[in-house]
């Protein structure tokens, strides 16, 4: 009864830390109900920040802290919780797999309800499986191409994957289908429809919000979650088993831990229920070996054997256990992926050589080599952002920033006082930020140009002055010059005489637009709301970003 | 504290007034009847103008004092009413950037149409800067968790094509709140503006619709006339206790606000904006919007038509 328990509570910590997961994703964002109190004598910038501890699962996540060191070459505070779970591990094993990992839960779940194999066959699928390796050579490479200087571990890093899958793909896809649905009610002529509409809306907007979202390669983004399930028809929790460099990173820190299965080979009949409901592929039969880096302590093999032979039990030293499997060949080719990773990573040219015009990263962002340091692609910026400003790279950035940070001033721009995604990064590739700060110094994104062959005013078309008007710094950075322009005169709310011929000229007064670009700091609202549609009129690039050097127009 | 335009119960209530009013108005005789008609037509030429001249007056008085000149909230909003407040809370800017409705006088206005017995109270402007940003730092989301109001989130569903009929605008999405309700005050606040010149109540109707808005700014006059038209506010009162002269209408800088301490109300649209304009030295004729409102009859911009008010606090 005792170990039926442990399994429950096996359960009950999943089902915590995946809701706990969920809902600090859904809390990445604008607070709903932050209401600044406003004063007649008002004297500074108040600040909006997300509150509660939306990094928590990448702090606990060693493999984020470790390669971000590592490349970075610094020590990188606030990882607390990794270095406990290290500990953690080291005494008792992997069990932050089986009770903590929102990811593995996820897997657990697809693997356990309704499984594809079932009986004898699952039996075989959960013996062990040498290309189990694969994982270590993945950690092996993400470790030294992080050592080499771009660090590729968010790509694959579960708690990453799993944020970045959820908050760019899954949630906006399902609350943009949400929405098409209530717009569906709201415009139908049914007054019930409309009232049904605008409730259910307002019941969904704390979780997806009123604004459709939009995220370049979110399908992809979203294809890759919905395969890495769909594994797990092939293998019980395929991603821990061979592919989770997480995974593989705590199996060699549980080398020695002490938390060990000690088996009765006396009591086993050879029923087989340990190795069915196996979770990690780790051998709890008794009449095989241990694989203790293998095992994710989910505690079923204990549960379920009918004569109690299994139990955990700490030992200092069992003889009857394997010690990680890494292999030679995930060793060697581990670290060869490793070192040619960020050698291929830099030929695109885009980290060191050229300055990307569309590379336009959040503001506070660290310089390029730097940022690609820390950057983990995990998505909190992205999901932090009320405008919907941050996309994932897709060729901005190169291959070695693929789904890094960018800004698309076509999908939003960035809030002159808003500092939210600089609050929320995990390893500090995006420096915090105060309002004070990012609008004192000025931090500049980039720069703003105009492209006069579009541009109403400047193209004789019509008056037009939207740019200037939501330039939000102060004096503006666009400015103008009046003039006179002469074009074809239009139609009017007067009807025109048909037989007219010849085109009469009508002369207007526009104000062209100037960009002065020391005052600009490629905010975007001027891309965003440009009236040209298609391409827009103004554009901003990210010459005169702060955080390079180089990428600067102005001596 | 997003809230439907309607409840269910106000529009039974609603069907209920409306069936039992055409039933009264059926056994009216045909020349009352007209009279009612005519009585409604003539926009009452009058304003009232509050100046706060002592240091550390209160807005809220100010505002109070207003009303109480023009005869009370109740001559207005009446037992029951929806109210909607048209305010600018386009900007996520502080108050004190004055790019945005004082939300003291906003509060204050919403205390009025509370006791002069307002069923509900909602404020709706389709923002420029994200909604969310714009109510907590306008100081407008704060005003409605203290008196209750609703603050209408804009959002594509709220948004209904309707035709303007105007001019040069026909058919453009609004949003809805604006136009489902029995009465309607326009709350805007008075800035200096890169094409339009000013932006004051009229133009204060760009915030309620949706749509490329903004294309509008290539025929810009006619433009706010026609959405000014169609939206036809019961009262406006224009907030210039604090007004931007410099970098409008976004401003960002506390050396572009200017204290002026006045408010304005009136029900001619024309000729509260006319007034306000004496707030920057220019004359009503000079505003292409004000001229065009005098012209296509939405007011009238000659104020010495109209019996002036000052109270002063």
């Amino acid at each position: 009864m005792k170990r039926k328990h442990l399994v429950w509570f096996r359960r009950l910590c999943q089902a915590f830390f995946l809701l706990l997961f969920v809902y600090l994703l859904t809390g990445t964002k604008l607070p709903q109900d932050v209401y600044l109190d406003y004063s007649p004598n008002f004297e500074q910038v108040r600040e909006i920040q997300i509150e509660g501890p939306v990094t928590f699962f990448f702090e606990l996540d060693p493999l984020v802290w470790l390669t971000s060191m590592l490349s970075a070459r610094q020590y990188i505070e606030g990882f607390g919780w990794a270095i406990l779970l290290i500990v953690a591990t080291v005494l008792l094993g992997r069990f932050f797999c089986a009770f903590i990992c929102p990811f593995g839960t996820l897997h657990h779940m697809c693997g356990t309800i309704r499984p594809a194999r079932k009986g004898r066959d699952r039996i075989n699928a959960n013996r062990p499986d040498p290309r189990r390796r694969f994982k270590y050579f993945l950690l092996i490479g993400l470790l030294m191409a992080a050592a080499g200087g771009v660090n590729y571990a968010g790509l694959i890093d579960p708690i990453a994957f799993l944020f970045r899958s959820l908050a760019t793909s899954v949630f906006p896809a399902v609350g943009n289908g949400l929405r098409d649905f209530f717009e569906t009610l709201a415009y139908s002529d049914i007054k019930i429809f409309n009232y049904l509409a605008y409730g259910l809306e307002a019941a969904a907007a704390p979780v997806f919000g009123y604004e459709d979202k939009a995220f370049h390669t979110g399908w992809a983004i979203g294809l890759l979650f919905l395969v890495i399930l769909f594994l797990n028809r092939i293998r019980p929790r395929f991603w821990c088993r061979f592919l989770c460099p997480l995974g593989a990173l705590l199996g060699i820190f549980s080398r020695f831990s002490v938390l060990t299965l000690q088996k009765d080979k006396t009591k086993c009949t050879g029923c087989g229920a340990c190795t069915r409901t196996c979770q990690g592929a780790a051998s709890p039969d008794p009449a095989e070996v241990w694989q203790k880096a293998e095992c994710l302590l989910c505690m079923n093999c204990t549960a379920v054997c009918p004569e109690d032979a299994l139990t955990f039990r700490l030992k200092w030293s069992s003889p009857e256990r394997k010690h990680t499997d890494i292999g030679r060949r995930a060793l060697l080719g581990g670290l060869l992926a490793g070192i040619s990773l960020p050698l291929l990573g830099r030929l695109d040219g885009k980290i060191s050589k050229t300055n990307a015009p569309e590379l336009i990263r959040p503001p506070g962002s660290l310089a390029e080599e730097a940022f690609l340091d820390r950057c983990q692609r995990c998505g909190l910026c992205m999901k932090a952002c009320p405008t919907n400003v941050i996309v994932p790279a897709f060729s901005e950035a190169g291959i070695g920033g693929f789904w890094t940070p960018v800004l698309n001033m076509n999908l939003g721009y960035c809030e002159y006082t808003c500092t939210l995604c600089t609050g929320v990064c995990p390893t500090g590739a995006i420096q915090r930020l105060t309002a004070q700060t990012k609008i004192k110094t000025p931090v500049k994104i980039g720069s703003a140009y105009i492209d006069r062959g579009r541009c109403l005013p400047w193209n004789g078309n019509s008056p037009c002055i939207v740019c200037e008007e939501h330039c939000p710094v102060s004096p503006k950075a666009i400015y103008f010059k009046k003039d006179v322009i002469v074009r074809p005169k239009r139609a009017s709310s007067e009807p025109e005489k048909p037989e007219m011929e010849k085109p009469v000229m009508e002369e207007i007064d526009v104000q062209l637009p100037f960009v002065d670009l020391s005052r600009c700091i490629g905010c975007g609202i001027c891309q965003n709301k440009c009236p040209v549609k298609g391409k827009p009129a103004i554009r901003v690039i990210s010459a005169g970003e702060s955080r390079s050097l180089e990428n600067q127009i102005l001596l | 504290m997003n809230h439907p335009p309607i409840t269910r119960r106000e529009l039974l209530k609603k069907i209920c007034r409306i069936s039992s009013g055409i039933v009264a108005a059926s056994c009216l005789p045909v020349s009352a009847l007209s009279k009612i008609a005519k009585a409604a037509t003539p926009p009452e030429k009058w304003l009232v103008e509050g100046h706060g001249e002592s240091p550390g007056y209160s807005v809220r008085e100010l505002t109070r004092r207003v009303f109480e000149k023009a005869g009370g909230m109740s001559r207005f909003v009446k037992k029951g009413d929806v109210v909607v407040i048209k305010a600018n809370i386009s900007w996520a800017r502080e108050p004190a950037l004055a790019a945005t409705t004082n939300p003291e006088v906003m509060q204050a206005v919403i205390e009025l149409c509370q006791e002069a017995g307002a069923a509900k109270i909602r404020i709706a402007d389709n923002t420029i800067h994200d909604a969310g940003r714009c109510f907590a730092v306008t100081g407008a989301g704060k005003v409605a968790s203290e008196t209750g109001a609703d603050l209408v989130y804009p959002r594509s569903s709220m948004m209904r094509k309707m035709n303007l009929h105007g001019s040069r605008l026909d058919v453009w999405p609004v949003f809805t709140p604006l136009v489902e309700a029995d009465k309607v005050i326009n709350l805007p606040v008075a800035k200096v503006h890169g094409l339009s010149n000013l932006t004051l109540g009229m133009k204060n109707w760009i915030g309620g619709v949706g749509g490329r808005r903004s294309a509008l700014h290539q025929d810009i006059h006619q433009s706010i006339v026609d959405l000014a038209q169609f939206f036809k506010p019961h009262l406006t009162l224009i907030d210039a206790i604090r007004i931007m002269t410099a970098n409008g209408p976004s401003g960002g800088s506390p050396s572009d606000v200017m204290a002026e301490n006045r408010l304005i109300l009136g029900t001619d649209p024309v000729g509260v904006d006319a007034k306000a304009a004496g707030l920057f030295d220019k004359k009503p004729a000079d505003i292409g919007f004000i001229r065009l409102g005098d012209k296509w009859k939405l007011g009238t911009m000659d104020l010495s038509q109209f019996q002036q008010d000052l109270v002063t606090v």
